[in-house]
């Protein structure tokens, strides 16, 4: 059931050359990610987390294995087509700059859909009823200098969903926010997942984010270390 | 990838750093005002210096005797038909005049010069120097007015004035020497001295008379239009066989140099100016594309084309160079108005009228070259741009979200 | 910056010693932004270069064209009768003119002088006539130093009595060959006529109509015998000197010597170039003004970009105890390096161009070489640096970047410290 795998990994290995000492920090990595599934990958700063989304999110490339996501081989995707394929395919959530400063909170939901060229009503349409659905439609004239961490995480959400994409990438999510406001956000990407069926995949080192994940991988020096779906398997 | 989209988010982008980039566009309106309002006075200069040698008894195009040229004699003359008139539609003619024109010498009782003698009919002398000049006394009143007129400076190296008389000698046609005493009528004044020394005006039958031929020794012609002279010359070829037609480039080259050069001085004013905008501009391009380079990064990363990252610089300098050149060609507009008629430089006319300048900057704007400047602006507002948005590409959108 | 800030608080205790420190931090703050300071220190640099360049390459040009000018003919200074140079009469001559000579001579810096008399006459050839100019010359001293000798299209120069250097234009009009005989008719002293016969042994060329067909040259006793001149009277004394920019101090020297006389430098006897010159120098200064309008924009443009980059340092600066003066000093101080670099980089860019091409010259388009010959232009330029020019564009440009720097500069007395800190983010 090759359609039910969103994400894999064979073999991923991705080294940096740090101040000329090799850093590895990607070892051979094995990961397979099925349509649905909300995953946190977590570990200690260093341990490869960062990378791993890097490279499945097509901003990194491995320097070996093969990365496949949603039926489509990286490996030969050249730098427009990788950006293609993220425009089409994936919802990303960063740990702070998510947003277009220069945009209204609604302009810049609206942002991907326009880069997809989705007409004008449409858009406006689909960008309000998701700012609605998230609680933030008072938010929608507002520029991300006038609103506060949680409120632009919450935008940067909305707008990372909004198209459908196959799979939402979140790297630190939680990295700016207090933890009041990290539950409020789990508790919407969990609705995402339950409701929508979005497949989420976040990396963290914060406890609370991957209490709300129903697989964790931990991975340390580069390599996965712990897998709960295996065990569960 | 929309244009739209990415015109809206250059715009924003620019609106963000109003203090900044309203200074950019200061610079940019001083450089396109200054290079609109010189190239209006160099367009000015060269007009007036084709005008002054057009003027200059040369007409467009003149026709002489072959041979006249080399040796400017009264046997190298042609006759014109009674009631000739050049074949062309009277919307492009200014008109023409016959003249015959030799050497001379003139004498007062204190001096004794060489000169040019030209019998004129006053009514055909609008097209040139002479029906345009102010006087000083009386203008000749027509063909057979049997005084002169001389210019002013000539008439105080003479140490004459209006009423007195002068002598006269000039070769005849027989080529024997004749010699007449002539009134002055008149004093004329041109801007500089140099014609004024040099020619000596009379009726143009009374000149025939003196020289005992009933026949002309130059015929010139003023149009309209500058750009019609090669068609009309080229007529004139045919009609006028066995003499020599010749346009003012061939017979002032020395203008026609300048009237070249004049073009080329329009690019150089451009680059210079544009020399000096250059390095502010590719400044604030960089500083306003590095200071958003986490911003680009996160962009790229959600799936914006690297070209389209490139637009959008692109664009940010377009759009200003496009308000610049739009504002500095208005502030260029309305600075030639102001200047009106133009700029006196009386206090240079020696030195503007030998390299046959006139003692008035008067600004001739041109649509065609504010059209080349806008064009070169814009062009340039890209190339400016090409560099911060190579650098800005060269980033991978994973270092730029890591700063 | 810890280490730059502390060096701060120490130059403000130490401002009595000298602010050594403060001077080095300036220094290493520009270096902050490699890329904008060579920017904003190019555009300095272009802005004098351009000053000093187009004054170079005008002012060898025009020392060309005067020099060209006076070795032609004219002449560096010239000494005549105190009413001749505004109305040339033949009755206001030198007297004693031989002995003017020998005197001037002898002066430091002068390279030739000779005598000439001159007068408008009827000039024919069988049965032509034209009116000339007749210019009585000593020969064997002209052919020394003036380039007319050598402007030769046929035949030689005067050696002889009752020989006549002719005009090309002249030549042609009058229908004269080496060889052929000419008359010349005028005005003698006290009214009587003046008749001289001489045969043609050379035509010149020089290129300007004007002198081509309106100049005879013969030798100077002929022309005091045909006048009725005295033996030892001219009517010009003209005088070559090393060069243009020396020739106005000699003229003050010959001023001295040639009491009661009117001596001439080449401000009078070309005045058309002087007008000309002035011209061109002020289209030169507007186009610089221009150019440092737009230059001191965007120098002001950079320094608001790291005022506004560096508020919270700015903040922290005035936190620690420093004064919003002492901020704008050490702003200053950054906008002099600036200035200084910017000034290295155009005079050193203008010393070598100007240099190389002192030693090259310009060739100036092929096909204007009859133009260029016809307004006392040589077909090669060859610039002099302007000294006079890089002045003007070091002070210039040095007001230009303090203004830029004030302009973001006195904003920084209103900063607060708590605003400016959280400006970090």
């Amino acid at each position: 059931m090759s359609s039910d795998i969103v994400v894999s990994c064979k073999g991923v290995s991705r080294t940096y050359q740090e101040e000329s000492v090799p850093v590895h920090a990607l070892r051979g990595v094995d990961f397979e990610f099925a349509r649905g599934e909300f995953v946190s990958i977590a570990g200690p700063s260093g341990s490869g987390k960062s990378t791993l989304l890097n490279v499945i999110g097509g901003l990194d490339r491995p320097d070996a294995g093969t990365i496949t996501v949603d039926g489509v081989e990286l490996n030969g995707l050249n730098e427009t087509e990788l950006s293609d394929l993220r425009l089409h395919k994936m919802g990303f959530v960063f740990q702070s700059y998510n947003l277009i400063p220069v945009l209204s909170a609604l302009e810049n939901v609206e942002f991907i859909m326009q880069l997809q060229g989705v007409g004008p009503a449409e858009r406006a349409e689909r960008a309000m009823s998701m700012l609605d659905s998230l609680d933030i439609v008072d938010l929608a004239d507002r520029r991300p200098g006038d609103m506060s961490g949680g409120q632009q995480q919450r935008v940067a959400i909305a707008r990372s969903i909004v198209t459908n994409p196959v799979l939402l990438l979140a790297d630190e999510p939680s990295a700016n926010l207090d933890s009041a406001t990290t539950e409020d956000l789990l508790q919407l990407l969990r609705r995402l997942n339950e409701e929508r069926g979005v497949s989420i995949l976040t990396a963290t080192h914060d406890p609370i984010v991957m209490s709300y994940a129903q697989r964790q991988v931990n991975l340390r020096d580069g390599a996965i270390v712990e897998d709960s779906a295996a065990k569960v398997a | 990838m929309p244009l739209k989209l990415l015109l809206q988010l250059s715009t924003r982008n620019i609106l963000r750093h109003k203090r900044r980039n309203g200074l950019l566009l200061a610079a940019i309106i001083v450089a396109v005002g200054a290079v609109t309002v010189s190239n209006s006075l160099i367009r000015g200069m060269q007009y007036d210096m084709a005008d002054a040698a057009v003027s200059n008894l040369t007409g467009h195009v003149k026709i002489l005797a072959e041979g006249y040229r080399d040796d400017p004699n009264i046997d190298k003359n042609f006759v014109l038909a009674e009631n000739w008139q050049p074949d062309v539609a009277a919307e492009e003619l200014v008109g023409w005049a016959a003249r015959v024109r030799v050497p001379a010498v003139i004498m007062s009782e204190r001096g004794t010069r060489g000169i040019q003698f030209v019998g004129i009919d006053p009514d055909q002398e609008d097209i040139s120097f002479i029906g345009q000049a102010a006087y000083d006394g009386e203008r000749l009143t027509d063909g057979s007015d049997g005084r002169v007129v001389i210019g002013r400076a000539l008439a105080e190296q003479l140490e004459t004035t209006v009423g007195r008389r002068l002598v006269i000698i000039t070769q005849g046609a027989d080529g024997l020497n004749r010699e007449a005493g002539f009134r002055i009528a008149g004093l004329y004044d041109t801007d500089g001295t140099s014609l004024e020394k040099i020619f000596v005006f009379t009726g143009v039958n009374t000149l025939q008379k003196m020289v005992g031929a009933d026949v002309f020794t130059e015929l010139s012609i003023r149009l309209v239009r500058e750009p019609f002279l090669f068609q009309f010359k080229t007529s004139m070829i045919e009609f006028f066989t066995g003499l020599e037609v010749l346009d003012w480039r061939e017979l002032e080259p020395q203008a026609a140099a300048m009237f070249v050069f004049a073009d080329a001085a329009i690019f150089i004013w451009f680059f210079i100016m544009m020399g000096a905008l250059i390095f502010g501009l590719v400044n604030t391009l960089i500083t306003s594309v590095m200071e958003r380079v986490r911003e680009l990064g996160m962009l790229r990363a959600v799936g914006m084309r690297p070209k389209s990252v490139i637009v959008q610089v692109v664009l940010e300098s377009s759009i200003l160079m496009f308000i610049g050149v739009a504002c500095g060609l208005i502030a260029g507009w309305l600075f030639i108005l102001w200047l009106g008629e133009g700029i006196d430089l009386s206090r240079f006319a020696e030195g503007m009228d030998a390299f046959g300048m006139r003692t008035t900057m008067r600004p001739i704007p041109l649509a065609g070259d504010m059209l080349l400047v806008a064009g070169l602006s814009l062009l340039f507002g890209v190339l400016a741009s090409l560099y911060p948005a190579w650098r800005v590409v060269k980033i991978k959108p994973l270092e730029a979200l890591r700063r | 910056m810890v280490e730059a800030t502390l060096d701060v608080t120490v130059g403000r205790q130490q401002r009595r010693g000298g602010a050594h420190g403060i001077v080095a931090i300036a220094w290493r703050n520009l270096w902050r932004n490699r890329r904008r300071t060579w920017l904003m220190a190019s555009g300095i640099g272009f802005a004098v270069w351009m000053l000093v360049f187009a004054q170079s390459v005008q002012m060898g040009t025009f020392n060309v064209m005067v020099d060209n000018g006076a070795r032609m003919s004219l002449g560096h200074v010239q000494v005549q009768h105190p009413d001749y140079h505004d109305n040339p009469r033949l009755e206001d001559l030198l007297s004693d003119a031989p002995a003017l000579r020998k005197s001037i001579e002898s002066l430091d810096g002068v390279v030739a002088a000779s005598l000439r008399a001159q007068s408008f006459a009827l000039v024919s050839a069988e049965e032509r006539s034209f009116g000339a100019q007749i210019m009585g010359v000593e020969a064997d001293r002209e052919a020394k130093w003036s380039t007319l000798p050598t402007m030769i299209a046929d035949g030689r120069y005067l050696s002889g009595p009752g020989e006549a250097y002719v005009g090309a234009v002249l030549a042609r009009n009058l229908g004269l060959r080496v060889g052929d005989e000419l008359v010349m008719l005028g005005t003698a002293k006290q009214g009587g006529v003046a008749a001289a016969v001489a045969r043609v042994v050379g035509i010149f060329d020089t290129g300007m109509v004007d002198v081509d067909r309106a100049l005879v040259q013969i030798p100077i006793a002929d022309f005091q015998d045909a006048w009725s001149l005295e033996v030892d009277e001219a009517h010009t004394l003209v005088v070559l000197a090393e060069g243009v920019e020396s020739s106005l101090e000699l003229a003050e020297e010959v001023a001295e010597t040639a009491v009661g006389l009117n001596t001439l430098n080449w401000h009078v006897l070309m005045p058309e170039m002087v007008q000309f010159i002035e011209l061109k120098a002020v289209g030169v200064q507007l186009i610089f003004v221009l150019i440092a309008i737009i230059v001191t924009f965007s120098v002001i443009n950079a320094f608001m970009m790291t005022v506004f980059e560096r508020t919270p340092e700015f903040g922290m600066l005035k936190a620690i105890g420093m004064r919003p003066g002492a901020i704008l000093v050490q702003l200053q101080l950054e906008a002099i390096w600036l200035w200084a670099l910017g000034i290295s980089v155009g005079i050193g860019a203008a010393v070598l161009l100007v240099g190389a091409l002192g030693i090259s010259g310009i060739p100036l388009p092929a096909g204007t070489e009859e133009i260029l010959r016809g307004m006392n232009m040589p077909n090669r330029l060859y610039p002099g640096y302007s000294w006079e020019a890089t002045w003007i564009g070091v002070i210039t440009m040095f007001v230009g970047t303090q203004v830029a720097v004030l302009v973001p500069g006195l904003r920084l007395r209103r900063l607060r410290c708590v605003e400016a800190l959280r400006a970090q983010e």
